[in-house]
């Protein structure tokens, strides 16, 4: 008899929810005077320029109002049209920042809000609030008074490794490699950002795939792996953007630069290779390896192509290494690093003293567009786009 | 850096009891909340894992807003939205809502005001601001799971008393542990009561080491034997025979879920009043035999606890293998949580009853151990996000 029936009903102590609970009008007065412990308001901060557009909020350059040489960037979280409330991909960007702690990975200082008002129907913005970078590495390459020498560029490279090395070890995938996502400070320390496309991976246990999406990753910047549809991948599509990454220290534009995912891949056959299971064992067994047409019989031309801008062989081989079709055979972080072109004279040195001359902070976003032309096939060295002016970047700084 | 863990007297002293709301009154509030947490989250098939966030997520709130501004069940919902999201498992607003409503009585359902959805809304950015942002929350349950890998002894036994534990983890829950203890404490706790209800003593152990008197040291350091009861009778605390305060907005306890319709009846199902003889076992589609009631105990007088319904399973999904390491060494841990065991009673008798609930009024070990039989079932499997 019990159990089937609804619970029983004791003598219902009914009582008017308004006189335990707030109205409305007492609610919305406590959540504008609450001070959240946790949770500064936004106005600690005062901003200064804005310095990127991005996908889900704009960034800005801000200083302490508390301590005017301490200056941070403020990204906002954009949730106007979120259905379902704060955006997963800003909480997943949350959680993978709270967890990186890293000299070469950008630091999450905090998260703050705007104070809860009427005007904004008691509903805070929030900001992600982090160390300021100077720079961001689009911005350096895209300004040609900026000049790298060998040993910067493996400077440069061996922090970005080092990063690339420190998030793989913590199970997380950048996915979205590219010179704008990776900032240098003015002392010359790089840090990796903009975990906003950033997720967890595990290592697929036997006979369970997993299956990310393939829709990650700045179409220049993305793997064959993830053109051909692959949902299995791991931390070998951070390296093939640290391929293109560090090709472009030298090109000083991305090195292919295709409209089209299809347009991407004859690009990236045209340099690498035609993708066949010669080369690439299990290539065959892609979801869109038969549905692409693919260009056949081309031959791979890396080192061939590239040796025009980067006249030193360690650095060749070791980007011949990064721009692997088959993503087993790419190098990881380790063995990139532990590569010769880290360890021949010149060795390594410190990016400080060349960025101290340069007073202004350079960023993408405030950089006039890049050359668009890409990797040439001619030999000749690839013509200089206009320097940039000056008054395009941002004023003075730091 | 916000620190999440209170003293008693922390505990006593918290914004609702400032607000007028004595400490019996919020701890109720405190279990409904946690109970209705994972009555919902069972309902659309979240995992433990997201279940449990939300839980933390709850009493982390309610040590600073008081139960008066924020009614507890819009909390409840809230913070299983959030959980959903972060643990990867999101789930629609609405979708969470419609389940709510479905759970809640009318009355209760008002506090959710005019929009419901729009109610969420605003209160996600006061719980996250109230939480730091502090998102990754970790659980007992991993650590039972990592403990039992090194315990030695009857294998058979070993992994009924993990999945007696994993069940005391799932009822601790409702009581304000997590914000007194990390998760390793109360896994040793937990594991530590149900060893002791089960009578199955732990005499070696792999890593044992000539300082270690007792399992726990190697994962705890100074864990004491008074801490140790503390923890336990914190959560049996919540089996005992409470007559709660008659007055009061004392809710009447949310419907149970009606069995999905998907899944077939047990083929057995004995009268719920059956007598305390032998329970029926039923069949489930892996394989797995589980108890689907358990008898009332001797000193309990209310009806006995109800059918729990069929765990739901999610189709087509493909059975997680345990990890190859703990197979070696013991039987397969309980991979999806036992499933929470909702009792029906009137409100004069505990709100919330478990198998475990059972093992402690009974004497005799192997029934002790019958009841605990739990299913394993399919893992319901995270959702990517994409
Ligand atoms: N800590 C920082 N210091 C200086 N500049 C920064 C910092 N973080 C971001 N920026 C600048 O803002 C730009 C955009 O930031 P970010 O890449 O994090 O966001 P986003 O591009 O909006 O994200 P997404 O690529 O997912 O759309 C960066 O390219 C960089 O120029
Ligand atoms: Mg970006």
């Amino acid at each position: 008899m019990q159990g089937v029936s609804a619970p029983r009903e004791q003598a219902p102590p009914v009582i008017s929810t308004s006189s335990t609970i707030l109205n409305m009008r007492e609610k919305e007065k406590y959540i504008e005077d609450f001070d959240f412990p946790f949770c500064d308001e936004s106005s600690k901060y005062e901003k200064v320029a804005k310095i990127g557009q991005g996908t889900f909020g704009e960034v800005f350059k801000a200083r302490a109002r508390n301590s005017s040489k301490k200056f941070v960037a403020m990204k906002k979280v954009l949730m106007d049209n979120e259905k379902e409330g704060f955006p997963i991909t800003a909480l997943r960007e949350i959680k993978i920042l709270q967890l990186l702690k890293h000299e070469n990975v950008v630091n999450l200082i905090e998260i703050c809000r705007t104070k809860a008002t009427l005007h904004n129907k008691y509903r805070s913005t929030f900001y992600l609030v982090f160390d300021f970078c100077e720079h961001d590495l689009a911005g350096l390459l895209s300004n040609v008074n900026v000049k790298f020498s060998l040993g910067e560029i493996k400077k440069v490279m061996q922090q970005l490794l080092n990063g690339l090395y420190y998030i793989h070890s913590n199970k997380i995938l950048h996915r979205d490699m590219k010179a704008a996502n990776v900032l240098i400070t003015k002392n010359g320390i790089l840090k990796l950002a903009d975990f906003g496309l950033a997720r967890a991976f595990s290592v697929a246990k036997s006979g369970q795939a997993n299956k990310y999406t393939n829709r990650v990753v700045t179409l220049w910047y993305r793997p064959p792996e993830l053109l051909l549809g692959d949902r299995n991948y791991g931390p070998p599509v951070d390296m093939w953007g640290a391929g293109c990454i560090m090709a472009e220290m030298w090109t000083r534009s991305p090195i292919m630069q295709g409209p089209t995912e299809q347009q991407q891949l004859i690009l990236i056959s045209q340099l690498c290779g035609s993708c066949t299971p010669d080369v690439w064992p299990g290539v065959e067994s892609l979801d869109l390896y038969n549905k692409l047409e693919l260009p056949k019989g081309q031959k791979r031309k890396v080192k061939e192509r590239l040796k025009h801008y980067v006249k030193d062989p360690y650095g060749c081989d070791l980007l011949d290494k990064l721009l692997q079709l088959d993503p087993a055979k790419r190098f990881d972080a380790d063995t990139a690093l532990n590569h010769d072109f880290f360890w021949t004279d010149p060795m390594p040195c410190d990016l400080g003293s060349m960025l101290a001359q340069h007073t202004q902070s350079m960023f993408e976003y405030l950089a006039p567009p890049r050359r668009p032309g890409h990797l040439r096939h001619h030999h000749h060295a690839p013509a200089q786009p206009k320097p940039p002016q000056d008054s395009t970047y941002q004023d003075r700084v730091f | 850096m916000p620190y999440w863990y209170y003293d008693k007297k922390d505990l006593q002293n918290t914004p609702s009891f400032r607000d007028g709301i004595n400490n019996d009154t919020e701890n109720r509030y405190r279990k409904e909340g946690a109970r209705f947490i994972i009555d919902t989250g069972s309902k659309m098939d979240l995992g433990y894992n997201t279940v449990a966030t939300g839980v933390v997520y709850f009493h982390r709130f309610y040590m600073f807003h008081s139960f008066r501004t924020f009614p507890r069940y819009i909390t409840a919902c809230c913070c299983l939205f959030l959980a959903g999201k972060v643990e990867e498992t999101p789930k629609k607003c609405k979708d969470i809502i419609k389940v709510a409503k479905s759970l809640l009585n009318e009355e209760k359902f008002n506090t959710f005001g005019e929009d419901p959805k729009e109610e969420v809304m605003t209160l996600e950015r006061i719980l996250l601001q109230t939480i730091k942002f502090d998102l990754q929350v970790e659980h007992p349950y991993s650590y039972l799971l990592k403990y039992a890998k090194c315990l030695k002894g009857d294998k058979t036994k070993l992994q009924k008393m993990v999945q007696m534990a994993w069940t005391f983890v799932n009822d601790s829950l409702c009581t304000t542990l997590c914000l007194q203890w990390e998760p390793e404490v109360i896994a040793v706790a937990l594991m530590f009561l149900a060893g002791k209800l089960s009578k199955f003593e732990v005499v070696d152990w792999n890593g044992r080491a000539p300082k270690h008197n007792a399992w726990w040291d190697m994962f705890v350091e100074d864990i004491t034997m008074e801490l140790l009861e503390d923890i336990c009778h914190q959560v049996l605390d919540l089996y005992s025979i409470q007559t709660q305060p008659s007055g009061g907005e004392s809710p009447p306890l949310p419907p149970a879920p009606k069995p999905p319709k998907n899944e077939k009846k047990p083929p057995v199902t004995p009268p719920i009043s059956a007598s305390p003889a032998a329970p029926a076992k039923t069949p489930v589609k892996n394989g797995a035999e589980f108890y689907p009631y358990a008898p009332p105990p001797v000193a309990y007088t209310a009806p006995p606890p109800r059918l729990p319904p069929p765990p739901r399973l999610p189709m087509g999904l493909v059975y997680d293998a345990p990890p190859a390491r703990f197979v070696a060494s013991v039987p397969p841990p309980p991979l999806v949580p036992p499933p929470f065991l909702r009792a029906r009673s009137p409100a004069s008798s505990p709100p919330i009853l478990s198998a475990a609930v059972i093992a402690i009024h009974c004497s005799d070990c192997v029934k002790v151990f019958s009841l605990c039989e739990l299913r394993v079932t399919k893992p319901g499997r995270s959702q990517s996000f994409y």
